[in-house]
């Protein structure tokens, strides 16, 4: 168990900067996604930790110890690797006993035989055990690269994309499962990811890469809520969160949101909300991207008051729950609806924005501006960080 | 355009060696299908289950055991591929590489020997459609997957085929990419209206672009249905834990008689669900079966509920969403919330679940127990 | 397809390739049976003959037959060994490591075996004269390595490739020094190709006689270059030379018939897809 420092590390592969300054500090029993797009550097941050690559500048740190010249071996790191890495001549068990084999973490047998049980009940594969790593599905090796790592008591489990491999329903699952895990070991835990929803629920922390940076480091509840800028609003959220251009305008002390829609220009009035109007005023915000989470895009299938009309582009079922898709000229809408609605393409829907529950960012630079509700949203976050 | 009729389908693998001498060894069984002129058809079922054999017999890859294929009106039993009329976009983009998308999507035209002009105007015509008119010169190793894929759907309706077969043609892509085209193919398809069957292990491309689900498991026809129909009224519980993500909570029970109302109970479990009247012409007390829920429809209950009180085995926080699990005996019941509100393991919500929408299986076979009109 | 045309097809293919074991054999059938004939037969009569061993006597009891084969064992075994223990290490550098001109230094070793041996044979000639390498165990072990080593390190080459790296990270992390993963972890794993490589290499080098013809002669004396002295320059023992070419070719013939399987299944990469 230990804590974590990363210092302004930076790592290159030829001519590829790989990693360019990150800096992270993670605390003792710590669960800490890593979560970016794929080619982000994620993968590389691991390796840096496990002592597999070597940065070129920077520091790694162990419980405040400088670790950057010892080898992988030394530091004592559990390591899940995406292409699952088994020894592909050695059964499962043989696979999991060989960390407690090596001179270094040596073990005696009955122990080894009884961690490897233990993990290998936790990971639901005890009668894999005597199979060799081509009879199984990848589902299973992947399975059994956890396992792997879980016989160990290491400072840190490293996981890159434990589960990116399973189908849909046992990814699911396995997260589920993992979550419960991770109360019981205890340990600090690093964990890449691509999937929003295991970043979501796993992580008590999610750094946010990209291109080799750190965008964004918070809980998932500040970073779904106050993502720093547009590119981590739309990674945040499946489906994606809606970005409307518009201008905010003064009307009548308070102000108004002005957009268009297939070419018509439509107003709503925004909610006097203090602390946000302080922004506004004091960033001189006009003209701005909206971003709205689909949730808070409210449909009709009948004209009614305050909705606007367009017509349906696509509808779709995203498991328990559908997205209709509806075409705006420059953009489209996304919102949610309940599966199995009898949806023509292309027939008329009215929408309306519950704009009492949006984000504003910048045009140009596509940063965070505010929100509403922005107070108690902190508050909240942070409420959740003590527990 | 025209519809497509299975009648009695059979296949059976000959020479399949000594590995395989189990009794059930029908690749596809006794499987009977009807798509009327323009529905799109998804045939849905795990790996191995027969779906790409059926699509293969269907476009005359594939020697059929017994059974007849009509396309419209014909019998297509003993037509050679060529001569079914069908347009295919297979799973693994089977593109020419010296020639390009222009030369690619022309290729079975020219073969057929159509006139040059021809040709350009058809092609001019589908390019827009499939969004590929800027990469009409592009060579098949400079495009993206779903460019592609985009190619290779082209490439199937250019012939203005009777009926159109895909096979997995998004399994290339990753997540993002494959959602944009899950769209674009739906779109397209009800431009064009061309019968079209679509096979997929996915059940969320088959929920969201098909007309009609036909699900099969281990060659045997499940169920078919539309989308609704079979998220909502399951035939068994193979259909009910394929369909939905997450799945149906599906738990064994057994129904007990307290003061004239049923409930079900669970093992090493105080939880307590009332069964809904309807089914209280096929339950008695001390009946065995299987209770299905979807996770929407498990709720917690607010102040003064009377719901059973549970501890929380599992929170996650999903940004859109929140999924909270319980347990129930050595089982994980799974509940969705768009609620606010953020629990931890270990605190105490009421449960309550929606009780007309719990479905009955019988406990050995699957099938689903349905009440008695 | 019915049952009867089914056999009819196998009887085709069956007669095919008896038609082509035939031809493929028909060259070692008759040294076989030269070998058994006496001199005065060869050349006399075709299949009807009174078989005799005398030939077999003469070479294998009367002759040096037997230090020949020693010398052939030592040469061909030796040069394989020298292979192994460099071919090994070189094939990991090449396969793992990113270093300038890569794959240019693999192309070369490759070239190796492009020029015919007869064109290299007379410089390396007088330089083992100089040398004093002549006639020795080590200058041949060390001319052999042109034969044996390039085909080694291409395909234990394309074993370690194939090996995903991340296995041997995920010894380190397991707790594993360098030489252990070696050992370990990676040999099991190249066993096939680097057993069948061997011995494709040793069966090579058995087979080598433009080398051992000039580089060597008066003290070793492969086999490959002593079944020569059978063909006189007055006479021709024919009798005597089928026998000596007979049992040379047998070490070769068993080693092939031994790893058939694993050559066939060796060489074909992608053979450790864990």
């Amino acid at each position: 168990m230990a804590r974590i420092q990363l210092e302004n590390v930076k790592k290159s592969f030829g001519k590829v900067q790989a990693l360019n300054g990150i800096s992270l500090d993670v605390k003792d029993k710590e669960f800490f996604v890593l979560f970016g797009p794929a080619g982000a550097g994620k993968t590389t941050i691991l390796n840096c930790i496990a002592g597999i690559n070597l940065p070129e500048e920077g520091m790694v740190k162990f419980n405040n110890e400088i670790v950057n010249l010892v080898d992988p071996a030394h530091r004592n790191v559990a390591m899940v690797f995406e292409n699952y890495a088994l020894y592909p001549q050695m059964t499962v068990y043989d696979n999991m006993a060989a960390a407690l084999r090596s001179n270094l973490y040596k073990t005696d047998e009955a122990t080894i035989k009884e961690k490897v049980h233990v993990a290998a009940r936790m990971m639901k594969m005890e009668n894999l055990l005597e199979r060799l790593p081509s009879q199984l599905s990848n589902g299973q090796k992947q399975r059994v690269a956890m396992g792997r790592a879980l016989v160990r008591t290491p400072n840190v489990f490293l996981m890159d994309e434990p589960l990116a491999h399973l189908d849909a329903k046992l990814r699911n699952a396995m997260r589920t499962e993992l979550k419960e895990m991770q109360a019981n070991l205890g340990s600090t835990c690093i964990y890449v990811t691509h999937d929003f929803m295991e970043a979501m629920a796993l992580g008590d922390r999610i750094a946010i890469i990209n291109k080799g940076e750190i965008v964004q480091i918070g809980s998932g509840d500040e970073i779904y809520y106050m993502p720093c800028n547009e590119f981590v609003a739309q990674l945040m959220g499946d489906p994606q969160i809606n970005i409307i251009p518009g201008t905010i305008k003064e009307a009548e002390g308070g102000y108004v949101f002005c957009f268009e829609a297939n070419g018509e220009k439509l107003t709503v009035s925004m909610p006097e909300d203090k602390e946000l109007w302080k922004k506004i005023r004091e960033t001189g915000l006009k003209n701005t991207d909206m971003g709205l989470r689909p949730q808070n895009v409210k449909y009709s299938f009948t004209p009614e008051e305050g909705y606007f009309k367009t017509t349906v582009y696509s509808y779709e079922s995203i498991g328990n729950k559908s997205v209709i898709m509806a075409e705006c000229g420059e953009y489209q809408l996304r919102m949610i609806a309940p599966n199995g609605l009898k949806i023509a393409i292309d027939q008329d829907i009215y929408v309306r924005f519950e704009i009492d529950h949006s984000m504003f960012f910048d045009p140009q630079t596509k940063e965070y501006v505010s929100r509403y509700d922005e107070e108690t949203i902190r508050e909240f976050a942070a409420e959740q960080e003590v527990k | 355009m025209a519809g497509l009729t299975l009648k009695n389908l059979y296949k059976r693998y000959e020479n399949s060696g000594k590995k395989k001498k189990q009794q059930n060894d029908f690749a596809v069984k006794d499987l009977n299908l009807l798509c009327e002129q323009g529905e799109f058809i998804a045939l849905l079922g795990p790996s191995g289950c027969g779906k790409t054999t059926t699509l293969r017999m269907i476009a005359g890859l594939e020697d059929i055991t017994d059974g007849e294929i009509y396309i419209g009106e014909r019998l297509v039993n003993n037509l050679h591929p060529k001569d079914r009329n069908i347009g295919l976009a297979f799973e693994d983009y089977a593109m020419y590489p010296p020639l390009d998308v222009y030369g690619n999507v022309a290729f079975n035209l020219r073969a057929k020997g159509v006139d040059k002009g021809e040709i350009d105007k058809r092609v001019r015509e589908i390019a827009p459609l499939m969004q590929i008119d800027d990469i009409l010169d592009k060579m098949p190793v400079k495009l993206s997957g779903g460019q592609k894929q985009r190619v290779n759907i082209a490439r199937a309706i250019i012939r203005e085929p009777e009926l159109l077969l895909m096979d997995e043609p998004l399994s290339h892509l990753d997540g993002k990419a494959r959602q944009s085209m899950r769209v674009e193919i739906k779109r397209l398809i009800n431009k064009i209206k061309c019968t079209t069957i679509y096979v997929t292990h996915d059940q969320l491309e088959a929920m969201s672009l098909a007309d009609k689900i036909a699900i099969i498991n281990f060659g045997v026809l499940q169920q078919f249905g539309t989308p609704a129909e079979v998220y909502d009224d399951p035939v068994n519980e193979f259909v009910a834990s394929f369909i939905g993500e997450p799945p149906m909570n599906i738990l064994e029970t057994t129904i007990v008689k307290e003061d004239g109302t049923f409930f079900f109970t669970f093992d090493n479990s105080n939880l307590k669900i009332a069964v809904p009247s309807r089914y209280y012409s096929v339950v008695s007390d001390g009946f065995k079966c299987k209770m299905g829920v979807r996770p929407m429809d498990v709720l917690i209950g607010g102040e003064g509920s009377k719901g059973t009180p549970e501890e929380i085995a599992t929170f996650e926080n999903l940004g859109d969403e929140r999924r909270i699990g319980v347990r129930v005996g050595d089982m994980l019941l799974m509940l969705i919330t768009e609620d606010e509100k953020r629990y931890r393991s270990g605190d105490i919500i009421k449960l309550e679940v929606r009780e007309e929408k719990t479905h009955l299986f019988d406990i050995t076979t699957g099938n689903r127990i349905r009440e008695q009109a | 397809m019915n049952n009867g045309k089914k056999r009819l097809g196998y009887a085709a293919q069956n007669l095919l390739l008896i038609v082509y074991a035939i031809f493929a054999l028909f060259p070692l059938v008759w040294m076989v049976i030269i070998s058994l004939k006496s001199d005065a037969q060869v050349f006399t009569t075709t299949f009807a003959f009174t078989p005799t061993l005398a030939n077999y006597k003469e070479v294998l009891l009367r002759s040096d037959y037997t230090s020949y084969m020693i010398d052939s064992l030592i040469i061909s075994g030796g040069s394989v060994i020298v292979s192994v223990l460099v071919g090994v290490p070189a094939a990991y550098a090449l396969a793992r490591y990113n270093f300038h001109r890569k794959e240019d230094l693999a192309f070369q070793i490759l070239s190796f075996k492009f020029a015919p041996e007869i064109l290299v044979v007379l410089p390396l000639f007088m330089i083992y004269q100089k040398l004093g390498l002549y006639d020795s165990y080590l200058g041949l072990i060390w001319v052999y390595q042109l034969i044996s080593m390039p085909l080694l390190i291409w395909v234990v080459r394309g074993y370690f490739e194939d090996i995903s790296v991340e296995i041997e990270y995920a010894a380190q992390v397991d707790g594993y020094t360098w030489y252990q993963i070696f050992f370990k972890m990676l040999v099991p794993l190249i066993k096939p190709g680097l057993v069948s490589a061997a011995l494709l290499a040793f069966i090579f080098a058995w087979n080598s006689f433009t080398f051992p013809l000039i580089l060597a002669g008066r003290n070793i004396q492969p086999i490959t270059v002593a079944i020569t002295k059978y063909l006189g320059t007055d006479t021709a023992h024919y009798g005597q030379l089928a026998v000596a070419a007979t049992v040379s070719a047998v070490p070769a013939m068993i080693f092939a018939l031994c790893i058939q399987k694993h050559l066939v299944r060796g060489l074909s990469f992608g053979a450790v897809k864990g």
